[in-house]
């Protein structure tokens, strides 16, 4: 599949669709009625529509403490709300998701049905439902569409494959890349005597039309995979000092694992019973490994697999669980749970899952590529990902440019600071300074006393960011000099004949701005395996 | 003088295990202080104890079997190859020794080596200590994690490797020889037990082995048996009960087709294995509510191996009765064309590693790596062909031996 | 005797078996006997993967309510034989789960428990909703409350933690109370209620068991932590005493254990002293095994 990737600045919590806001001021539906009311309500308001979107998240509250059928429940009747409200290019994506992974009847026939509703078949839909028809094919179970929590068997009863079938008719010749898989399957006399029908039927629709496909690509507005440009990440301050266990019991924090290079990361748990999911994962991770390993990369790029369920996935656990997926486990690759709460790396992640209690509810495919500093650079989200578009991905991450750039907020400010101690009190000096640079041969620069309260600004900012960085490292040496550089170029303002003073001041203040960088990249790289 | 005995041609210690094929052995001079020429004469006896397993030796793997054996070592500690053949099932190990008597002055002992006749017999004739070391190292897979490979191996996204095709019996045959050799790993000692479903189980049935059932269902074990701590991933215990009406302990599985029946279903593959695998097999399945009652959930029973292993053991009869060891026989299988992992040639899933991801015929994933490997035969390695598990016994080819047998089989 | 002659010998032995065709036309039909057709039954699978109409005769029958229990009963055990096959079941399998989903709200029990067994196996949501609506409102309750906790635990992701909680502190009996603390062994924030159920000397033996199962999944260290503790403690009911033991055989750090001779006194008073001679054959050996694994 093409890699999309957005602008950056996108975030990727899910479907924040552009104009409707979340669903969120209204309170949990209290019963199935009310839920199903609700649905309607947004269907019916074209306005709402990107609401509905939103309710395919796995982490809405509407979902909190519902077991996994009631959440299929749910999301099964918004995914058959689609199916009349037309599925938008956002939306699609969780539609794709469900034939990608599900193993749900009624959600994989709901999504199957759903997808009929998009604006146009295309070609790059019939590798998803045919793959859903193959993984699905001996779940053909009986679901109804008739009415939300309803399981009524008559002759409106209809099944995944039925739906798969119609949605493989529905595309037509923009499924003939798929042709000679279906023609197998039928072939292979699985199919029930009704499923069969409606196999022939798809199988005209397919080889009949003279209509020949458009070419092979998704819609733009499909997002599953995120980027983010430097500048734009979310820093991992807040849970810099979440605390995990690998896979031997080791204790190590957010920050001692995921400094100092860049990291892939997946999400998984024991207990999942998807074996689309997070067995595979795990097991791509693994992959992943050898990837990494045939580049000679596997020290420079870590990976990590991280519980959503650490209450219950222990050590032991998911040591075993990685062990059997020949998954590598040592310093720099490792199985984790988090042990002082799920929560903030929740929130950090954004991560698409949630909970009956402390057992994962529903969860999404998710893989992220941090960068050195912790923070997530890119995401791989609900459809399967590919293993070498994530070491490629990670590798650009890894070559992004080191942080000596982190030296320039701390040069500029301490040349904001020179500039201070030196700029001159009255137009004669500015002339005087100028003429010392030569510069009044090549330019008349008029004086600009408005430089100096910008100046002043460049320097308390200065001084600021040498505190932050001394309070994150606890060495404070540099912000004690550069404070001190900083009253002393002050008072050699105040104080005619006073370069020896300012001179001082600006030697305190270089040395204190040179610590406070130097230190820093110290610390993290002494935390650094 | 000295001599070295190595059974199945390894020194490993838990290499001393034999059945009724002949396993290839060895025997050479470590010390032949006393020797006055350039070969010793040697005598091999077996020596049991009143209950303990029973062997003969064979100088070719075809030759005849004898008590004892005599062999002409060289001085210089050469190995001279023989072969140790199982008469009689061991209940212990190292309850069988091989002792090696020069053919010199005073007949002295040159050699001594302990070893077991290990079978997989009837649950039923099982003794206590027999039976209380497969608890033990069963219940202990069960907690190393290892068993939810086989968990995940049985599930409904990778039936179709398994189940309603003829590859049914040879993907179970290697289900059951991973597992065994997994809970070897444990115990060497031990080899899967069966349940003849067609029989009353006075015994298989009880607090003490595979459990009662309590009257929500839910198998009730006794405070010393090791299974009362069994859990797979959705929770603990057992659900098992019999079916209304029936009393396993003193009736065979309602409905059920005795050994005899099942037999006779015909003397080809194709005749024998579609309608064995719903009875007696699916039938002894569905004669209980639980999890062995059903697909998805069978693998959480540890009766569901016992079941199984009786399965293979009728294959196992079949085939001897019939002369179905050789795949180039056409009666032996089926050659009708069919997915992969099903065809005589064809290795299998979830040994061969082979998922969807370059097979859409397969699963999403492979789990529990390659085949266990046993230190008593290099067959089948750790990608299992279908064909490999035809000649169990090597009696084709003697390297296709697996090392298992039956106790009647 | 050759294997050919011996083969021909032991069909001449084997009983006589009727076609699967002529058994599913025997099990359908009406007129025969309860036994006859429940007899047949065992033979009709076979027939089931023929043809689609051979599977809807057989599932006609489960859904008829003025057929005999029995032969519905068994009718359903045949559906669920010939599921085995599950490749070449793989046509039927739709008629199947939806023969299964309206026996499960059948007027007889004994049907709605064997089609609901059925389908919690398959994790089915029909049957998980129902089992979970009828333990929320007794009126709705298709089976007993224990047998509805027992299913609803063949999937660790329902809904059923509040409920087993709640059943936990007031059971409608006893059996409840246990199957509703094989749910919460799933929950490993169930952990500290099990270590008080194991060491509550007034709780069944059958609870304390549950809990001693549910620990050794939750937190085995802890088990071990209390078994050592109720071994110790003279006091504590024997049968309990040989669960601790077989947790401690199977699952303890062999070396802490010989290291342990508080313990091993405990054990070995335990050999001599049981009332029972199984428990007391199991201190012995468990005494042997230390003293084996010592010795290398």
């Amino acid at each position: 599949m093409e890699v999309i990737t957005t602008a950056a600045g996108a975030d990727s919590s899910g479907a924040k669709t552009a104009g409707a806001a979340p669903f969120l001021a209204a309170p949990v539906p209290a019963s199935d009625e009310e839920f199903a009311e609700l649905v309607d309500t947004l269907v019916a308001d074209p306005n709402r529509h990107g609401q509905l979107t939103d309710l395919l998240r796995e982490n809405h509250p509407w979902y909190n403490e519902r077991g996994t059928a009631t959440v299929a429940q749910m999301r099964g009747w918004v995914l058959l709300g689609f199916a009349r409200t037309g599925v938008s290019d956002h939306a699609l994506l969780f539609v794709l998701e469900e034939l990608d992974t599900g193993i749900d009847p009624y959600l994989v026939a709901t999504a199957a049905c759903a997808l009929r509703s998009y604006a146009k078949p295309n070609p790059a839909l019939a590798p998803f439902v045919m793959r859903a028809l193959t993984q699905n094919r001996y779940r053909d179970d009986p679901v109804s569409f008739l009415a939300y929590a309803d399981y009524s068997l008559g002759p409106e009863a209809t099944s995944p494959v039925r739906e798969l079938l119609l949605t493989l008719a529905w595309l037509g010749p923009h499924a003939r890349s798929v042709l000679p898989e279906l023609e197998a399957t039928v072939k292979s006399g699985g199919l029930s005597k009704k499923a069969l029908v409606e196999a022939h039927r798809t199988l005209e629709a397919i080889r009949g039309s003279e209509e020949e496909p458009d070419c092979c690509k998704l819609p733009d507005g499909l997002i599953s995979k995120f980027s983010w440009a430097a500048k734009a990440r979310r820093s991992s301050e807040s849970i810099a000092s979440t605390v995990f266990e690998d896979q031997d019991g080791a204790g190590i924090t957010f920050n001692e694992f995921f400094q100092g290079r860049p990291s892939i990361v997946v999400f998984f748990y024991t207990r999942c019973d998807n074996p689309l999911k997070c067995s595979l994962t795990v097991t791509k991770l693994a992959r992943v490994q050898k990837l990494l390993e045939s580049r000679n990369l596997a020290e420079q790029i870590q990976t990590a697999a991280i519980t959503y369920d650490p209450a219950f996935d222990v050590a032991e656990r998911i040591r075993r669980y990685g062990e059997k997926r020949s998954v590598r486990m040592d310093a720099s690759h490792r199985m984790l749970r988090a042990t002082n709460g799920i929560d903030s790396l929740r929130q950090h992640f954004k991560l698409g899952v949630n909970f009956v209690e402390s057992l994962v509810n529903r969860h999404r495919l998710e893989v992220y590529v941090l960068d050195r500093n912790g923070r997530v650079a890119a995401s791989f989200e609900r459809l399967h990902w590919d293993e070498q578009e994530v070491v490629d991905r990670a590798v650009e991450v890894l070559a992004e440019r080191k942080k000596p750039a982190r030296i320039t907020t701390p040069m500029m400010g301490t040349l904001a600071s020179i500039a201070i101690a030196f700029f001159p009190k009255c137009p004669v000096c500015w002339a005087a300074y100028l003429s010392m640079l030569g510069v009044t041969g090549l330019i008349q620069v008029p004086y600009s006393p408005w430089l100096q309260p910008i100046l002043a600004v460049l320097m308390i900012a200065n001084i600021t960011s040498v505190w932050l960085r001394g309070r994150a490292t606890g060495r404070m040496i540099g912000p004690y000099l550069v404070t001190l550089g900083a009253l002393v170029i002050l008072a050699s303002r105040f104080n005619s004949g006073s370069l020896k003073l300012a001179a001082l001041g600006i030697v305190l203040t270089l040395t204190g701005s040179l610590l406070g960088v130097f230190t820093a990249q110290r610390s993290s790289a002494h935390l650094n395996y | 003088m000295k001599v070295e005995l190595q059974i199945n041609n390894t020194t490993n210690a838990n290499g001393r295990f034999v059945g009724w094929s002949p396993s290839p052995c060895r025997i050479r001079i470590t010390d032949p202080t006393g020797a006055t020429t350039q070969t010793v004469v040697v005598q091999l006896s077996g020596v049991s104890t009143a209950t303990g397993g029973a062997v003969v030796f064979r100088k070719t793997a075809a030759g005849a079997n004898s008590t004892t054996l005599d062999l002409s070592l060289p001085i210089n500690g050469a190995s001279v190859p023989f072969f140790v053949v199982g008469r009689k099932a061991s209940i212990s190990n190292g309850d069988v020794s091989i002792q090696v008597r020069a053919k010199i002055a005073n007949s002295p002992i040159v050699g001594t080596i302990r070893c077991m006749v290990r079978i997989r017999k009837n649950a039923e004739s099982l003794t206590t200590a027999e039976r209380d070391r497969f608890l033990a190292a069963f219940a202990s897979l069960n907690t190393t994690g290892r068993f939810q490979d086989f968990r995940d191996m049985h599930t409904l996204l990778s039936q179709p490797q398994a189940h309603g095709a003829k590859g049914f019996l040879p993907w179970h045959r290697s289900y059951l020889l991973d597992l065994e050799r997994e809970i070897q790993t444990i115990d060497p000692s031990v080899a899967l037990p069966y349940w003849r479903f067609d029989q009353p189980g006075p015994k298989l049935f009880t607090l003490e082995f595979m459990g009662v059932a309590g009257p929500t269902g839910t198998v009730q074990w006794s405070a010393t048996n090791p299974m009362q701590f069994w859990a797979t991933e959705s929770g603990l215990g057992v659900t098992r009960s019999p079916m209304v009406g029936w009393t396993p302990t003193t009736q065979p599985g309602p409905g059920v087709i005795n050994e005899a029946a099942t037999l006779a279903l015909g003397s080809t593959y194709v005749a024998f294995r579609s309608p064995m695998e719903l009875n007696p097999h699916g039938q002894a399945h569905t004669r209980w509510f639980g999890f062995i009652r059903a697909v998805p959930t069978a693998a959480k029973d540890p009766l569901f191996f016992l079941l199984h292993c009786n399965v293979d053991r009728i294959w196992a009869k079949w085939q001897r009765i019939n002369g179905r060891f050789d795949p180039a026989v056409a009666a032996s299988y089926d050659s009708a064309p069919a997915n992969p992992g099903h065809n005589l040639p064809d290795t299998m899933w979830p040994w061969n590693g082979i998922t969807n991801a370059t097979d859409p015929t397969r699963p999403p994933t492979a789990p529990g790596g390659g085949m266990a490997s046993s230190p008593c035969t290099t067959a089948p390695g750790t990608q299992p062909r279908v064909q490999q598990t035809l000649d169990y016994r090597g009696t084709i080819s003697a390297a296709s031996r697996l090392a298992f047998d039956y106790d009647d089989a | 005797m050759t294997t050919k002659k011996r083969a021909s010998k032991k069909a001449a032995k084997a009983p006589r078996k009727m076609s699967a065709l002529a058994a599913l036309s025997v099990a359908t039909n009406a007129k025969k006997t309860t036994a006859e057709r429940v007899s047949a039954l065992a033979q009709a699978p076979e027939a089931v993967m023929k043809s689609d109409d051979n599977l809807q005769k057989l599932c006609n029958v489960v859904k008829n309510t003025e057929e005999p229990v029995q032969v519905r009963l068994e009718a359903i055990n045949a559906l669920a034989t010939a599921a085995f096959a599950v490749a070449t079941f793989e046509p039927y399998r739709n008629d199947y789960i939806a023969t299964l989903q309206e026996a499960a709200v059948d007027p007889n029990q004994e049907i709605r428990e064997s089609a609901l067994g059925l389908l919690a196996s398959e994790k089915n949501k029909f049957a998980q909703k129902k089992l979970l609506d009828g333990l929320k409102n007794p009126a709705k309750a298709l089976v007993p409350p224990e047998k509805a906790l027992q299913l609803l635990s063949y999937d660790v992701h329902t809904e059923a933690y509040g409920v087993a909680r709640d059943i936990v502190d007031n059971s409608p009996n006893e059996l409840a109370r246990q199957e509703a603390l094989r749910v919460l062994a799933a929950d490993p924030n169930s952990t500290k209620l099990f270590e008080k159920l194991l060491r509550d000397k007034d709780e069944t033996r059958e609870v304390r068991q549950v809990a001693a199962s549910a620990l050794n999944s939750l937190a085995p260290q802890k088990l071990q932590e209390h078994a050592r503790e109720m071994l110790l403690d003279d006091s504590e009911y024997e049968d309990i005493q040989a669960t601790s033991l077989s947790a401690v055989k199977q699952f303890g750090d062999d070396e802490e254990v010989a290291k342990d001779k508080a313990l091993l006194k405990s054990v070995n008073r335990m050999s001599a002293d049981a009332k029972s001679s199984k428990y007391k054959k199991s201190a012995k050996d468990f005494l042997a095994m230390v003293a084996e694994k010592e010795e290398k």
